[in-house]
C-alpha cells in the first residue's frame, strides 16, 4: 500500500471517514441546491469536509484526491470569506458534484485494492475557472484586501517597549538558522523563532524580513538560511540552548558580535523603523474552563463510537457459537434421565441472557435505510437534468433498519429501479399534462417492517405497465410459460423480471446498459429477498422488494436424511405430517405428489436430490414437510424431524467460491456439534 | 503427532512476529511413498480425522465440511486432488489446517511427519511438465538423501483452470 | 512516558497520530474531536503535549489553544496545520503555540517535534 502506513486499520479508517464525509457533503450540496442557496453553515461545512479530506488523503499519499479537495477547499474558502454574490448555484453544485464523483471513484479503487490513479486536472481546471469567474463578477472584495493589508502591516521588527529600559548589560548576536528539508512553512518557523526571541530581547532584526506575506521568503530561508540579529542580556550558552530548542533546526550558526557594526550596517541598509508595540495580539477569547465545561455537558458528549464491521462480524460469529454451545450444554445427552431442577433453572436463565445478547448484537448491526435512500436524491437530480424531466422524490420510513450486510446488497438494485422509473415510467411534462397529470412526476421510496421482513416500495405516478406490450415482448423472446389468456395481471407484470426481458427498445445511458430487471431480482434474491410488481396503466407502478431483516441468524427446523442433517428456515414451513398412503399420487411421468385437503403438491425426495443413503424411502416411513416460497408450495421428504433451533448461517468461503449448490444457502452447527446444511426453499421450489 | 511438532506449532502461535524464524521451514507429510512439504507459515494446526459432513455437488476431492471448534471449514482429500486412489482413513490420517488469504481449509493426508528447515539453496525448481500432482509443486527440496515435494498452497486451492483442462 | 492529548476532528488523523505516537514511546492520554473536548480533556488529563488541529467544528484549534493557555500557561501545544494556513499558524504561534507541523507530515518529523517539545 502507498504511504507510510502498512497497517490496514489506517486505510480502513481513511476509507470509512472519507466515505462518510463524502456522503455528508453530497447531502449538504443537494439540500443547498434544493433551496437554491448555499447557507453560511453549509459553506463552512463543505470547506471543513474538503479540508479534512485534503489532509487525510495527503497523509495516505493519495495525491490526486488531495489536490482536488484542495481546489474545492479554495473555492469554498473564497465563498466563506468573501460572500460573493451572483453565483450560479447550479453550476457550483455541478462542479462540486463532479469532484465528489471523482473522489468516489478513486475511493472505490482504493477499496478494491487498486491504484487510485485518476487524473483530476480537468475538474480542477474547471473549478479554478469557475472561481476566477466568480472573482471577476465580484471585483471589489473588501475583506481580501483587508486581509492582505493586515498581513502587510505585520511588523518586521519587534521591539518590546516595556523591556527596553533595562538593557544595560546587553550583547549583540547574530544567528543563522537552517531548517530541515521538508519541514514546510519555513517562514512561519522563522516567525516562531522571532516571536520567542522577543521574550528576552528588545531589539531584533532579521532577514528575509517579509517572512509572512512574501512566499519567496520561504525559498530564501531554505537556500540562505534565516538570519537574525539581536541584542540580549543572555549569554552565548543560554542562547545556544534556546536556538537548539527550535524544532526542525538542521544547522545553527551563532556568533557573538564584538560591536554593533554589523548590526548597525544591517539596520541602516533597511531603514524601516520598528514601530511602537507593533504586534497585534488578538484579544484572547475568554473561554473560561467553567463555560467550556458547561457547554460540554450540554453538547458534544461522546455517546457514539464507530466500530469496524469486521469486529461486529466477529462478535456475531462468537454469539452464534455461544448460542450453539448453550444448546450443547443444555441438550447434552449426558443429562438424559436426570432430575435436574436447579440446573434447569440456571439453564433457563442462561438461555434468556444468550437470546438477549443475540438480539442486542443483531440490533447493533442494524442500520437505517436513510443513507441508501438519501443517495437516490442524487440519482433523481442527475437524471432529471439529463432527460429534462421534473420529478420529486419522496422518502417514507427511511428510519427503517436493516442488517448492514443486506444494505450493501440493495443499494444497487434500488438505484436501478429508481432510474427505471424516471427513464421509462415517468413521461415528459408534455405527455403528463396531456394525460391530465401534474407536469412534475413523483417517485416515492417507502420502507416498512412486515414481520421478519422489510418491504421497500418504489412507486411512481408514471405511465404504468402496458400489459399488451409486455405480452408481445415476452412472446417475442419466448418467455411465455403459459397461454397469455390464462395469465393473471400480476403474472403478466412479473414477466418483466425474467432474464432477457426489456420493454424499452432504446437503450438509454441510465437504465439501459444491457442490464435488465432480472439483475435486480438476482441481487435481491442473493440476500434471500424477493421482488414483485404491481401497476395500473396510466396511473403508475409499484415495485416491492421484500428483504429479510437479517441474514445471519434464522429460526430453523432440523431434519434428518440418512446420516445427513438439513435445516429448513422455520418461516418457510407451513406444516409437517406423516403421509397417508391413500393420498399419494404418482403421475404417468413418475412425478410423485400428495393430496392435502383437496389440493395436490409435488414431493421432493431429499435423499434422491443429494444422493444420500438412507433406509427410509417409503413415504409412510418418513415425514413430509410442506414448504412455501412465493406462492409455490412443495413437500420435502425426510427421514425425521429433529427439532427447532436458532441457527447461524455460513458456508466456508472456499465452497461458496467453488460452486453455488442448488437448494443450499449455508450450513450451521447443531447442538451436538454436528453440521447441518441449510436448505434454500426458494431454490428448491424452482428446481 | 510428535512432541517436537507440537512445540513447533505452539511456538508459531506464541511468536507470530518472528516470521523470519519460520522462513524456509516446512511441515512434511506423506501420500503413498512420497513426501510433501508445506510452508509452516500457512499451517494453523494439525488434527486427527473428524466426522465429515458431505456437501452435494462439489468436486470429489472436497470431502465436505468439518466442525473445527465451532468454525466450519472445508476439507480436501489431497490424494484425490492429485488424482491418486482413495484410501480409507485410519488413525494415522491427519487433517492439516492451513490458512491462506483468510481462507481456512483442511488437507487430508496419509500422515504427518515433521517440521524441517530447508534452505533455499537446497530447493530446486520442479521439472517443467509432469503428471498428477506436479502442477501443484513449486519446488523440490533436498534433505539428506530424501526428496520433498514442496506444495504451492495457492495453486492447490485456486487452480481451477488446469483442473477444467483436465476434465476435458 | 510522555502523555499526549490528540485534538483533531478527523478520526483518520487521530488514528494516524495515535499509531505513530504509540509506536514511538508516547502515551496517548486522550483524544478530542473539537475544541471544547480538548479543553475539557486537557484539564482532566494534564498531558505533557497537545497536538492541535486548526480547522475543527464547534470550537476551532486556535480558540481552544488560547483557552488552554489561560488555564495553564505552561501548556505545550503543537499545532497541526496544512499548507495554505500560514496566517492561522502565525496567529497560533502568537497565541502561544510552541511550534507546528504541516500536514502531510512524516512520522519522523512528528516524533522529532514532539520529543523536542515534550522535553523542553
Amino acid at each position: 500500500m502507498a504511504g507510510q502506513f502498512s497497517g490496514e486499520p489506517m486505510l480502513d479508517m481513511y476509507i470509512f471517514e472519507t466515505t462518510q464525509n463524502i456522503e455528508q457533503l453530497e447531502m449538504c450540496i443537494l439540500d443547498s441546491e434544493k433551496s437554491n442557496c448555499y447557507s453560511q453553515t453549509s459553506i463552512n461545512e463543505i470547506f471543513r469536509i474538503m479540508h479534512t479530506i485534503k489532509g487525510s488523503s495527503a497523509m495516505m499519499l493519495f495525491n490526486n484526491i488531495s489536490v482536488l479537495a484542495h481546489s474545492i477547499e479554495d473555492l469554498f474558502y473564497y465563498l466563506r470569506e468573501q460572500k460573493p454574490e451572483n453565483i450560479d448555484y447550479t453550476l457550483l453544485s455541478d462542479h462540486i458534484l463532479s469532484g465528489v464523483d471523482f473522489i468516489k471513484v478513486e475511493l472505490q479503487k482504493i477499496v478494491d485494492g487498486e491504484k487510485a490513479d485518476g487524473n483530476p486536472s480537468e475538474i480542477i481546471e474547471a473549478i479554478k475557472a469557475f472561481l476566477s469567474q466568480i472573482k471577476l463578477k465580484n471585483p471589489y472584495n473588501g475583506s481580501e484586501a483587508k486581509e492582505k493589508q493586515e498581513l502587510a502591516e505585520q511588523p518586521r521588527y519587534y521591539i518590546t517597549p516595556n523591556k527596553s529600559d533595562i538593557n544595560i548589560n546587553t550583547n549583540a548576536f547574530k544567528a543563522v538558522l537552517f531548517f530541515e528539508a521538508g519541514c514546510e512553512m519555513e517562514n512561519i518557523r522563522a516567525f516562531t523563532v522571532i516571536h520567542n526571541i522577543r521574550e528576552f530581547s528588545d531589539e531584533v532584526y532579521f532577514y528575509p524580513e517579509d517572512i509572512i506575506d512574501n512566499d519567496e521568503s520561504v525559498n530564501v530561508i531554505r537556500e540562505q538560511g534565516f538570519k537574525v540579529y539581536f541584542k540580549t542580556q543572555k549569554n552565548y550558552k543560554e542562547l545556544d540552548a534556546f536556538f537548539n530548542q527550535t524544532v526542525f533546526l538542521r544547522e545553527l550558526e551563532l556568533v557573538r558580535l564584538e560591536d554593533d557594526t554589523e548590526l548597525k550596517g544591517f539596520l541602516t541598509a533597511k531603514t524601516v523603523k520598528a514601530e511602537e508595540n507593533p504586534v497585534v495580539v488578538p484579544r484572547v477569547n475568554s473561554y473560561s474552563a467553567e463555560t467550556a465545561e458547561k457547554e460540554m455537558t450540554t453538547g458534544a458528549g461522546q455517546s457514539i463510537i464507530s466500530v469496524s464491521i469486521t469486529k461486529l462480524d466477529k462478535l456475531m460469529d462468537l454469539v452464534g457459537e455461544m448460542v450453539i454451545s448453550e444448546a450443547m450444554v443444555t441438550q447434552n445427552p449426558d443429562l438424559n434421565g436426570l432430575q435436574l431442577d436447579n440446573f434447569m433453572k440456571a439453564a433457563g436463565q442462561l438461555h434468556k441472557v444468550t437470546s438477549d445478547i443475540q438480539d442486542m448484537v443483531m440490533s447493533i448491526r442494524m442500520v437505517p435505510l436513510a443513507m441508501t435512500f438519501q443517495k437516490m436524491h442524487r440519482v433523481v437530480r442527475d437524471m432529471c437534468k439529463k432527460l429534462d424531466k421534473e420529478i420529486s422524490l419522496e422518502l417514507i420510513g427511511e428510519e427503517t433498519e436493516v442488517d448492514k450486510n443486506i444494505i450493501e446488497h440493495i443499494s444497487d438494485p434500488l438505484m436501478h429501479l429508481v432510474r427505471n422509473s424516471i427513464d421509462h415510467g415517468i413521461g415528459s411534462a408534455a405527455d403528463r399534462e396531456a394525460a391530465g397529470k401534474p407536469p412534475a412526476g413523483k417517485i416515492t421510496l417507502e420502507a416498512k417492517n412486515s414481520g421478519s421482513d422489510v418491504v421497500i416500495l418504489v412507486k411512481d405516478d408514471g405511465k404504468g405497465l402496458n400489459k399488451q406490450k409486455i405480452l408481445e415482448k415476452a412472446a417475442q423472446n419466448g418467455l411465455l410459460y403459459k397461454p397469455a389468456n390464462e395469465m393473471s395481471d400480476s403474472e403478466i407484470y412479473n414477466l418483466i423480471f425474467l432474464p432477457g426481458f426489456s420493454t424499452k427498445e432504446k437503450v438509454t445511458e441510465f437504465s439501459g446498459r444491457g442490464v435488465g430487471m432480472d439483475v435486480v431480482v438476482r441481487n435481491i434474491e442473493s440476500v434471500g429477498g424477493s421482488v414483485s410488481v404491481d401497476s395500473e396503466e396510466g396511473k403508475g407502478s409499484v415495485i416491492a422488494l421484500k428483504i429479510p431483516l437479517t441474514l445471519a441468524i434464522i429460526d430453523g427446523m432440523n431434519i434428518q436424511v440418512g446420516s445427513s442433517r438439513y435445516t429448513i428456515p422455520t418461516k418457510a414451513i407451513k406444516e409437517s405430517f406423516r403421509p397417508n398412503a391413500n393420498d399419494l399420487i404418482k403421475d404417468p411421468d413418475g412425478n410423485e405428489m400428495i393430496m392435502v385437503r383437496g389440493r395436490c403438491y409435488p414431493i421432493l425426495r431429499l435423499h434422491q436430490l443429494y444422493k444420500v443413503k438412507t433406509g427410509i424411502t417409503r413415504f409412510i416411513d418418513g415425514i413430509l414437510i410442506m414448504v412455501e416460497h412465493e406462492n409455490k408450495t412443495l413437500c420435502v421428504f425426510a427421514d425425521e424431524l429433529l427439532g427447532q433451533q436458532v441457527v447461524v448461517k455460513s458456508l466456508p468461503k472456499y465452497i461458496k467460491a467453488k460452486r453455488k449448490v442448488k437448494g443450499l444457502t449455508g450450513c450451521t452447527l447443531l447442538g451436538d456439534g454436528s453440521i447441518s446444511l441449510i436448505l434454500d426453499i426458494g431454490g428448491l421450489v424452482n428446481i | 503427532m510428535s512432541e517436537n511438532l507440537d512445540r513447533e506449532l505452539m511456538g508459531k502461535e506464541t511468536d507470530e512476529r518472528e516470521e523470519d524464524t519460520q522462513k524456509g521451514r516446512f511441515l512434511t507429510f506423506n501420500l503413498d511413498k512420497e513426501a510433501y512439504g508445506i510452508e509452516i507459515t500457512h499451517v494453523t494446526e494439525i488434527i486427527g480425522i473428524q466426522p465429515v459432513t458431505q456437501v452435494p455437488e462439489l468436486p470429489d476431492y472436497i470431502k465436505g465440511i468439518i466442525n473445527l471448534r465451532g468454525k466450519i471449514i472445508p476439507v480436501m482429500d489431497v490424494r484425490l486432488r492429485f488424482k491418486k486412489n482413495f484410501r480409507e482413513y485410519n488413525d494415522r490420517t491427519c487433517v492439516i489446517v492451513i490458512d491462506i488469504d483468510d481462507l481456512s481449509i483442511g488437507l487430508i493426508v496419509d500422515s504427518v511427519s515433521e517440521v524441517i528447515a530447508i534452505p533455499d539453496t537446497e530447493i530446486v525448481a520442479p521439472p517443467e511438465v509432469g503428471k498428477g500432482g506436479n502442477k501443484y509443486v513449486k519446488g523440490i527440496g533436498k534433505v539428506h538423501s530424501d526428496v520433498i515435494l514442496l506444495l504451492d498452497c495457492n495453486r492447490l486451492l485456486n487452480d481451477e483452470d488446469t483442473e477444467n483442462l483436465l476434465n476435458i | 512516558m510522555k502523555k499526549v492529548l490528540i485534538v483533531d476532528d478527523a478520526s483518520f488523523m487521530r488514528l494516524s497520530l495515535k499509531t505513530m505516537l504509540e509506536s514511538n514511546g508516547f502515551e496517548v492520554a486522550g483524544e478530542a474531536e473539537n475544541g471544547y473536548e480538548a479543553i475539557k480533556l486537557y484539564t482532566k488529563l494534564k498531558p505533557d503535549v497537545v497536538t492541535m488541529d486548526i480547522t475543527m467544528p464547534e470550537l476551532d484549534g486556535i480558540q481552544a489553544l488560547k483557552s488552554i493557555l489561560e488555564l495553564d500557561q505552561k501548556a505545550k501545544i503543537v499545532i497541526l496545520s496544512a499548507m495554505g494556513q500560514e496566517a492561522r499558524v502565525k496567529e497560533a504561534i502568537i497565541s502561544g503555540a510552541k511550534t507546528f507541523i504541516v500536514k502531510p507530515f512524516k512520522e519522523e518529523h512528528l516524533i522529532q517535534t514532539l520529543n523536542k517539545i515534550a522535553n523542553m
